[in-house]
């Protein structure tokens, strides 16, 4: 375990163990909270995660936390940790068993206050075309052609059978499709698991929520992004299901040998990896492009179930029922980008896993309309807790590799949730907010309390103050479907 | 009678962790099997009889990876084959190898909750009761 006396403070918000810390460490690990969020941080095993991180092959500048960095496996969960290529590494417990878990954002013209006499009905009809748990099936059966044309194409391949528009495609990060998938790589294991999952939420922290746009910070920017005051949003938070599980089950257990043959040390095993050029490094990198594109297509089918929903319930009642895409961000993935290492522009692997990309104005890689003023960050609340939506930043290129915070962060085991929550009076409390819950489990949804999570708005308080995201908009929770 | 559990669930933030142990290796992957299934919350629902024995041949690199390939081998059978998976026996164990049989029923695989068994922090330690690991696993 490490204590405060290990952390050395940087400046305000920002946090540092040495490289000399340990004999192992490559760079500095770098962390970025207020006062609290460290003490917590500290509490658990999250902060030896992170100087973990930073032995990797190849890592530099630092290794990152964000202020909702808390326990997982191998990395924490709010780690980013840049590579340079061409000998830098890529590990698969740096993404994570969800690949490409993240949040999508649409918004109506429609008033919350508008809805509200039909929410129990949208919420109802939310969880019978959502299909929602670890293992479940949605309506979509895919041959093996088209499987492979989802993996290769990703939300495009939505659009082709008319699930997606044009729009859609523009407001998700890296439109929907990550180059270099190739489903060669995608084992018959992965595709069995993941062949009937399209269009499904899953379990865990997954979740559709209705939410209410509650408070604009920043009225210009969110009108540019279709959020007013009052209107309706809706948030689908999910990634690659089965697929990408079995995906990250494969290539954690192939390269418990491999990372041996390329004499790769490591304080953990579940960070095992690869030099990213060699052959076992490019064919993850290939396959965790197919488990992306696959999460992708997951949420365009959602977000096209979520309309359906919505003109089931609402059509001939209120005057616009269109839902538009504010955008789409990952939170768990590896991806190769430019940034500056030491004032050079350097090709790095950015492992993102409980990390959001926040690319700032001017990035080339967003779409046209969206250039001036930044990629747009979605960060999820827990079901009785605000979510925002914030804006990419020039800080975030300077500091974080382009990224910033994804969450609340955990602070409290599941087990103890559950000892301290009942479901269902969880759900009751909730209601009785104001906020309609369905799950297909109560011990479930205990673990998901807000009471487990850290208060999401501190989270973003700290990465706004920083810099490295700038707050747009605040929503609040009107109904929550749980996976 | 009821059976004395060999396993306990330890705290962890995120996910799922529990502490197991066995006399000897085939008695640690059985009760880790037993565990991972005790654990998994509301538990995959069986919904019909009869059961059926199935076959399962699996390797490791080493115990540690054979230990997680096991399970993830049982995670498999729930959720691409919707087998809920309630008995366990190791008859061969060499070489990091075992060939087991596990009795089946057919379940419902939206109850299942565990995504992915991990390596975080995994060693195999000998211990006063024979083998002893603490298993993380993604939920």
């Amino acid at each position: 375990m490490l204590s405060k006396e290990h952390v050395e403070r940087v400046a305000e918000h920002v946090w540092e163990i040495p490289k000399t810390f340990r004999d192992d460490m490559r760079v500095p690990a770098r962390l970025y909270a207020d006062e609290d969020l460290l003490d917590a941080a500290l509490l658990d095993n999250s902060v030896v995660q992170l100087v973990n991180t930073a032995t990797l092959p190849g890592v530099v500048r630092y290794a990152i936390a964000m202020p909702d960095i808390h326990q997982g496996y191998g990395f924490p969960i709010g780690g980013v940790v840049a590579t340079r290529l061409p000998e830098g590494v890529i590990s698969p417990g740096g993404v994570g068993y969800d690949i490409n878990c993240g949040v999508r954002l649409l918004v109506s013209l429609a008033s919350v206050a508008e809805i509200h006499p039909h929410l129990e009905g949208i919420a109802s009809r939310l969880y019978a075309n959502c299909p929602s748990g670890v293992g479940s099936h949605g309506q979509l059966r895919l041959n093996n052609t088209e499987l492979d044309e989802v993996l290769h194409e990703g939300s495009r391949w939505m659009m082709g059978k008319g699930y997606a528009s044009g729009d859609d495609l523009d407001r998700t990060e890296e439109f929907g499709r990550i180059p270099g998938a190739d489903a060669a790589f995608v084992s018959d294991r992965a595709r069995e698991r993941g062949r009937n999952q399209l269009g499904t939420l899953g379990a865990g922290n997954h979740f559709i929520e209705v939410d209410k746009i509650a408070e604009v910070y920043d009225q210009a920017t969110a009108a540019r992004l279709g959020l007013y005051s009052g209107n309706v949003a809706v948030q689908i938070h999910c990634g690659s299901r089965g697929l990408g599980h079995q995906i990250c089950e494969d290539y954690v257990s192939r390269f418990q040998k491999t990372a041996r043959d390329y004499g790769i040390e490591l304080p953990d095993r579940e960070l095992v990896c690869a030099p990213f050029d060699s052959k076992d490094g490019q064919e993850y990198f290939r396959a965790m492009a197919c488990g992306a594109n696959f999460a992708f297509a997951n949420r365009q089918l959602l977000a096209h179930l979520i309309r359906q929903s919505f003109q089931e319930v609402l059509v001939g009642k209120i005057k616009d029922v269109e839902l538009h895409q504010v955008y789409d961000i990952a939170h768990n993935m590896a991806k190769v980008e430019e940034h500056n290492v030491g004032g050079c522009s350097v090709r790095v692997c950015v492992h993102r896993k409980g990390a959001t990309r926040a690319f700032g104005p001017g990035s080339s890689v967003l779409p046209d309309d969206l250039r001036d003023l930044g990629q747009p960050v979605l960060i999820p609340g827990s079901m009785g807790t605000a979510s925002y939506v914030l804006i990419g930043t020039k800080a975030a290129m300077q500091e974080t590799f382009g990224s910033t915070c994804h969450g609340g962060g955990r602070v409290m085991s599941r087990a103890k949730a559950k000892k301290m929550v009942r479901g269902t009076e969880l759900r009751d409390q909730l209601k009785s907010r104001g906020i309609l819950i369905c799950a297909g489990s109560m011990s479930g949804l205990a673990e998901e309390a807000p009471v487990a999570y850290k208060d999401v708005s501190r989270v973003v308080e700290v990465v706004h103050k920083l810099g490295i995201g700038r707050k747009i908009a605040r929503l609040e929770p009107v109904a929550v479907i749980k996976g | 009678m009821t059976r004395r559990l060999s396993f306990e669930e330890i705290d962890h933030t995120a996910d799922r962790a529990f502490r197991v142990t066995g006399r000897d290796m085939a008695a640690l992957l059985e009760n880790a099997a037993r565990a991972m299934q005790s654990m998994d919350r509301d538990g995959p629902q069986p919904i019909a009889e009869p059961t059926a024995t199935q076959a399962v041949d699996v390797e490791g690199v080493d115990d540690e990876s054979l230990l997680v390939n096991w399970l993830n081998e049982i995670l498999y059978l729930q959720q691409a084959h919707h087998l809920v998976c309630e008995e366990f026996h190791i008859d061969d164990l060499k070489n990091h190898c075992l060939r087991a049989r596990v009795e089946t029923r057919e379940c419902d695989p939206t109850c299942t909750h565990i995504k992915a068994v991990t390596f975080h922090n995994l060693k195999i330690r000998e211990t006063s009761e024979g083998l002893g690991a603490e298993i993380v696993v993604d939920v």
